[in-house]
């Protein structure tokens, strides 16, 4: 998959928030995008996920894509069950291996218990757990993560890190953003970073917080 | 594509939207109950009722999703494809609407068969054996189904996205719709069998094809916008 000088802007006139992008999101790639705010990071990661198109350039090659925005506020007429099975099929699933995955995410997240909760009485951080769970859904291809992980409880936390971490073991590409510098420390195969002006740097590896500071963090953070 | 069909059609169906397009409707049509007036004419009007009612369904479906909830479907499926399913599920709704009005229209306007009046069972059985009258007026009401989905879909999001604006130019362009010229729904509905007002009233080919066009223009219009802008309002960071 690859980003072909990729540019955003809401409207003709309206400033670029994402100007000239190029680079290639690899199979197995786990691409943390950094970035101060209002650099355009959920723009491009909304353009990555197909949300929507492109104002110039392209995009290439992108598989199948599970897309976790920044909000999930629900507001829709469905049970938290019911969303994740018709969003199962969305995501091309069908029958009762579908609602076996529905559930096994649900339980995983620790939402089990809000199964038949309708989705608007649902907390920020369930709402959040019922749009992570839609998105682990499809289980290979693109996984873009919007602040994923803001409102969560900690073991919903690991859980997302260690389902984002397998996914790109297994082959598949993950793109996220996090306020947390530690978010999958020492894993991330590249980092990409948005100046102010809309242009992105790619930077290799990996050299954030060590492990412990990590676990510090996930602790403070509830 | 199925799947979203189901996605789109349960958010309308469960979210209640639809209730205000159906009462709507139903005002309209008993607005124009008369008695004894012929099937043709009163299948004619139901038809007609179809406008409003779909141009209104399509603003209800299309204002329906929270933006997240749209992104989200978006990148699964294609935001223009879901912006599609969208509008179908308006249509597939506004086509119920229309089949309801028919048999409503059946029941209670003059048998199509002279002679003593009968009870609605009679005129049912009239109607059926006599099928022309109902079939065109079926063939009117799906045009003014494709009218109501084309103003629905040009007058709110994401072509016109303040709510002022769309419910304005909605109720234009029903009227539009409705009583201009060069509207497919107003050339169906005026287009006369004859003299005998009891013969059936089929649309013709021209107003057919317009409607037709006119839905998928607006349709394709519509889904290549969604696909291509977004609103600024979930931006940022």
């Amino acid at each position: 998959m690859r980003l072909e000088a990729v540019g955003k802007r809401y409207g003709p006139r309206a400033p670029w928030v994402v100007r000239d992008v190029s680079a290639a999101v690899p199979a197995g790639g786990l691409i943390r995008l950094e970035g101060r705010n209002g650099s355009g990071k959920s723009t491009l990661l909304k353009v990555i996920a197909g949300v929507c198109l492109p104002s110039s350039g392209r995009v290439r090659g992108r598989p199948h894509v599970g897309y976790v925005p920044e909000r999930f506020p629900g507001g829709l007429p469905f049970s938290a069950r019911e969303y994740l099975r018709h969003m199962a099929r969305v995501h091309g699933l069908a029958g009762t291996p579908a609602d076996r995955r529905v559930d096994e995410w649900l339980d995983r997240l620790g939402a089990a218990g809000y199964a038949h909760a309708p989705l608007r009485s649902l907390s920020k951080g369930m709402c959040q757990k019922v749009a992570i769970a839609q998105a682990l859904l499809p289980g290979s291809g693109l996984l873009v993560l919007d602040e994923a992980w803001t409102g969560l409880d900690a073991a919903a936390r690991r859980t997302l890190e260690a389902a984002a971490a397998a996914w790109a073991a297994a082959g598949g590409r993950v793109v996220f953003v996090d306020h947390d510098p530690a978010r999958l420390a020492g894993r991330a195969s590249e980092r990409w970073q948005l100046d102010g002006t809309g242009r992105l740097t790619i930077v290799a590896g990996d050299h954030v917080a060590p492990p412990r500071d990590r676990q510090r963090r996930d602790g403070l953070d509830l | 594509m199925i799947a979203l069909l189901r996605y789109e059609t349960a958010i309308l169906a469960r979210s209640y939207r639809w209730l205000f397009p159906v009462i709507t409707y139903a005002f309209l049509v008993s607005v124009g109950f008369e008695g004894q007036t012929p099937l043709a004419e009163g299948l004619d009007w139901s038809a007609a009722m179809l406008v409003p009612a779909v141009a209104l369904l399509t603003r209800m479906i299309v204002c329906a999703e929270p933006d997240a909830a749209r992104a989200v479907v978006g990148a699964a499926a294609g935001p223009a494809r879901a912006h599609l399913a969208a509008l179908a599920s308006a249509v597939g709704a506004g086509l119920l609407l229309g089949l309801a009005g028919a048999v409503f229209e059946v029941l209670t306007s003059e048998s199509v068969e002279r002679g003593p009046a009968g009870g609605p069972a009679a005129k049912l059985a009239a109607t059926l054996a006599h099928p022309a009258v109902l079939v065109a007026g079926l063939a009117v009401a799906v045009i003014c189904v494709l009218v109501g989905s084309a103003a629905g879909t040009l007058c709110n999001p994401p072509l016109i996205r303040h709510q002022g604006m769309a419910i304005l130019s909605t109720l234009c362009l029903v009227v539009l719709g409705l009583a201009a010229g060069v509207s497919p729904a107003a050339a169906a509905l005026r287009y006369r069998g004859g003299p005998g007002a009891a013969l059936p009233h089929w649309p013709g080919a021209v107003p057919a094809i317009t409607a037709l066009g006119l839905a998928v223009v607006t349709w394709t219009v519509a889904a290549l916008v969604a696909a291509r802008r977004d609103s600024r309002a979930t931006a940022g960071g």
